[in-house]
């Protein structure tokens, strides 16, 4: 990590040096405009190409920071280098104050997230417009000072952007590697599950709007003297928020380096156009590249040439994590102690009674079965458990915490892990992130690198080893599940649900199954598992609890419960009997 | 009715399925078994037209298929139960049972089909106006056998259509698959409970690491002491 951004401001420092040659003053103005598009493409990916919340809104943030410069300097009398941090300040308060709203109301993703954040822009734009911020003609900065930091103003606002530039890119690369950015790349797949699995979702997404913005802001913020007048119909025209759009797709979006490698080629193929007498040409030929690129590189320009690596952990690496489960897990001996009980639990949607009133208490060590007719509550109790959904009434409490009003990545932190009845990976992330991700967010909470050692030990334990850099497209359903339950288990769950991990496995995959949740309960963790597979409820369950239509219709021992008529009738049918 | 020869598909440079040859015969309800990764899945989809043929031929009613897009393969009256259900889950219960009887041939009599479904699936006819997405799992795995049924086909391709169903379910299941099967459509059927699938087959073959590793009838098969092993484990004695 320190290599990189050694490198970068290694870089940084060589290209200070660049006034120093004299160059005509149109090169520094070019490479100017190459900085400040690496900052506003760059700083646009942090939230969008990161989290996959694509926002057109960048030009407000950006204009945020044009016009906080222009009003200072020119009304207030404020230094010019002065207005920079209030452009960031202001731009990033902006943000935060439309994310709090936006990222409340559910899942506003996509096309609504898009027009949302344009049409921010565009209220923006008008208030700018109607009050004395601007009024109409527009604002001079042609009697702002330009600070002296170079003999010339073109190597002046070089330089600015140049520090721009490098800041914005180590912010970038350090979010990709630090906690916030895997979060984000997991909430790009499947907020949902990355909820559950710990990740602070609602914060993770603020604070990655509020970097975003606080960079466009002080793009703006310098923008602004460089151009010297600032008008709303160029500020907020649709160029900016189009211009990093196209930069980030075309360089790669889950890249930290992507936007600055669209951007670069973009502003050098614009201005090759101009210069000549050819700049429609420069616009189509643009266009046309980029065309190309969606159709053949969907990843963008970085996404296709920097494969992910492969972590092809040494043998001797796999050797040492064959380990088994009690290396792992403190191990703790079965007790009576309740470790979750639920109480008149109820949910509905739209109408549909889905629980009327559950009460379920599971201790410390045990393993609770949980079966019923289909659509009988079963998934949605394991839902309102992990946080999923919220209970419409009753109480959870948990090892001595109340759960009812705890947001899922909450309860996750306290220790309960699930799975999904249909396998539900990160998409984009391999076998091995999907799991290390697991271990940073959930009941463990480890750092990366203790999260990935951590991870290979699941991966091996499930048998997936051999697929850990593979991504989950190429797993059959047998894995998937597995996946699921190496994810499940890397968080060092006090309280494991299981989701039907067993439909669709062969007969001696279930054995195999069968023998692993044994093998886990025997460490301590308590586990409640819904599944249809009669065999592996009467192997595993020390009590099987029956809900029909939302309510416990029957509960107790396996073969006690599974002889009763309403059970009979209600779920197994007369085969069964 | 469908006959495959010698056919071989392949995700990028790897081949999920090799050399399969498998013949279905009118009215026959053939089943496929074999360990999850053993290209099961692809087989069904590539009957279904999902998957293009990098060699071999597959025929449906004497007619080469082989190259033909998926949606003409639903026109002529292959219909598929997906794995992982693949609903329209914005949609409603009863307009994705409907878009099941998209084809031509079954759109007149969409109305009658929808009855059938419901009396095959009662819980489904109490949540016909929900949205699909807001079902249990088990419920949306009743949609989707609903709404293959819909297309009235001639050939039904099952892909896992038990799972996630409770006891009385695959039961009530099972015996409607033999309905229809009576009724006249030819089937083919993947299933992880291989005895219920035996025990309603008329011919099955083990796919093994995207070959047939064994094929005969289901009494047959039931005998040879690997297959009981691997396949039918403990599932006669609780399923």
């Amino acid at each position: 990590m320190m290599r990189t951004l050694g490198t970068l401001f290694a870089a940084g420092v060589a290209l200070a040096c660049v006034p120093l040659l004299k160059l005509p003053a149109f090169y520094e103005s070019f490479l100017y405009l190459v900085f400040f598009w690496i900052v506003l493409a760059t700083s646009w990916n942090i939230l969008s190409g990161y989290s996959g919340y694509f926002s057109f809104g960048h030009g407000a943030f950006f204009g945020t920071g044009m016009y906080a410069t222009a009003t200072l300097t020119t009304k207030a009398g404020m230094p010019f280098l002065w207005t920079l941090p209030v452009c960031a300040a202001l731009a990033a308060l902006f943000g935060v104050a439309i994310g709090a709203v936006v990222f409340r109301a559910g899942r506003l993703r996509g096309e609504l997230f898009a027009l949302l954040t344009l049409a921010v822009s565009y209220v923006l734009a008008t208030v700018i417009l109607n009050t004395p911020i601007d009024g109409g003609p527009g604002v001079s900065l042609a009697a702002v000072a330009i600070p002296q930091l170079a003999p010339t103003a073109p190597s002046t606002f070089y330089l600015l952007a140049l520090a721009a530039a490098i800041v914005t890119l180590a912010i970038a690369y350090a979010v990709q590697r630090a906690a916030l950015g895997t979060g984000l790349f997991a909430i790009h797949d499947d907020e949902d599950v990355a909820e559950v699995l710990g990740v602070p979702t609602y914060r993770y997404k603020l604070a990655a709007l509020a970097l975003s913005c606080a960079l466009a802001g002080a793009a703006g913020g310098i923008h602004a003297l460089f151009v010297s007048y600032v008008t709303v119909g160029e500020t907020f025209s649709i160029v900016v928020p189009l211009s990093v759009v196209l930069m980030s797709v075309l360089g790669g979006t889950r890249h930290w380096l992507g936007p600055a490698i669209g951007a670069a080629l973009v502003t050098a193929l614009l201005y090759i156009f101009t210069a000549s007498d050819y700049a429609v040409a420069g616009r189509a030929a643009v266009g046309l590249i980029l065309i190309v690129v969606i159709l053949f590189m969907p990843q963008g320009v970085l996404g296709r040439f920097v494969r992910r690596k492969p972590k092809p952990a040494s043998g001797l690496e796999f050797a040492h994590a064959n380990a088994r489960i009690q290396d792992l897990t403190p191990s703790v001996t079965p007790s009576g102690e309740t470790l979750l009980s639920a109480h008149g639990v109820s949910k509905s949607f739209a109408g549909v009674q889905a629980l009327a009133g559950v009460d379920l208490e599971v201790r410390r060590g045990e393993i609770v079965g949980l079966v019923g007719p289909n659509g009988s509550g079963k998934s949605t109790l394991i839902n309102v458990v992990s946080g999923h959904y919220r209970a419409d009434g009753g109480r959870i409490a948990f090892a001595g915490h109340d759960l009812t009003a705890l947001s899922a990545h909450r309860i996750a932190r306290l220790g309960i892990a699930r799975t999904y009845q249909i396998p539900r990976p990160f998409a984009h992330l391999s076998v091995h992130e999907n799991v290390t991700l697991a271990a940073m967010f959930g009941h463990a909470g480890l750092p990366r690198a203790a999260a990935e050692r951590e991870a290979r030990r699941w991966l091996e334990y499930t048998a997936l080893a051999p697929k850990a850099a593979a991504l989950p497209r190429e797993l059959n359903l047998h894995q998937r599940k597995f996946l699921e339950l190496a994810r499940a288990l890397a968080a060092r769950p006090q309280l494991l649900l299981l989701d039907e991990v067993l439909s669709g496995l062969t007969p001696a995959e279930i054995d195999g199954a069968i023998a692993l949740v044994k093998d886990i309960r025997a460490q301590g963790a308590s586990i409640v598992f819904v599944e249809h597979v009669m065999r592996a409820v009467m192997q595993l369950a020390d009590r099987i609890v029956v809900l029909s239509y939302g309510r416990v219709i029957a509960e107790g021992s396996p073969a006690a419960v599974m002889g009763r008529t309403a059970v009979v009738e209600a779920y197994l049918g007369k085969a069964h009997a | 009715m469908l006959e495959l020869e010698r056919i071989r598909v392949s995700y990028g440079a790897a081949p999920a399925i090799v050399d399969v040859s498998l013949a279905i015969g009118e009215r026959e309800l053939v089943c496929v078994v074999g360990p999850n990764g053993a290209g099961k899945t692809t087989l069904i989809n590539t009957i279904a037209g999902l998957h293009r043929i990098d060699a071999g031929a597959m025929r449906l009613e004497g007619r080469d298929v082989s190259r033909l897009p998926a949606h003409r393969f639903c026109e002529q009256g292959v219909a598929i139960v997906p794995e992982g259900r693949r609903l329209f889950t914005g949609m409603t219960v009863r307009e994705n049972l409907e878009l099941g009887a998209y084809r031509r041939a079954a759109r007149a009599r969409r109305v009658q089909s929808l009855e059938r479904v419901c009396a095959l699936f009662p819980a489904l006819a109490q949540c016909l106006h929900r949205p699909a997405g807001a079902l249990s799992g088990g419920q949306q795995q009743m949609v989707a056998i609903g709404r293959a049924l819909m297309a009235e086909p001639r050939l039904l391709l099952l892909d896992e259509p038990s799972l996630g169903l409770a006891p009385l379910i695959v039961t009530a299941l099972f015996e409607t698959i033999r309905t229809i099967a009576a009724g006249g459509v030819t089937m083919l059927l993947v299933e992880q409970n291989v005895a219920l699938a035996l025990e309603v087959a008329s011919r099955a073959y083990v796919l093994e690491e995207g070959r047939i590793a064994a094929a005969g009838s289901p009494a047959e098969l039931s005998r040879r002491p690997e297959i009981r092993r691997a396949y039918l484990g403990l599932t006669e004695e609780a399923r």
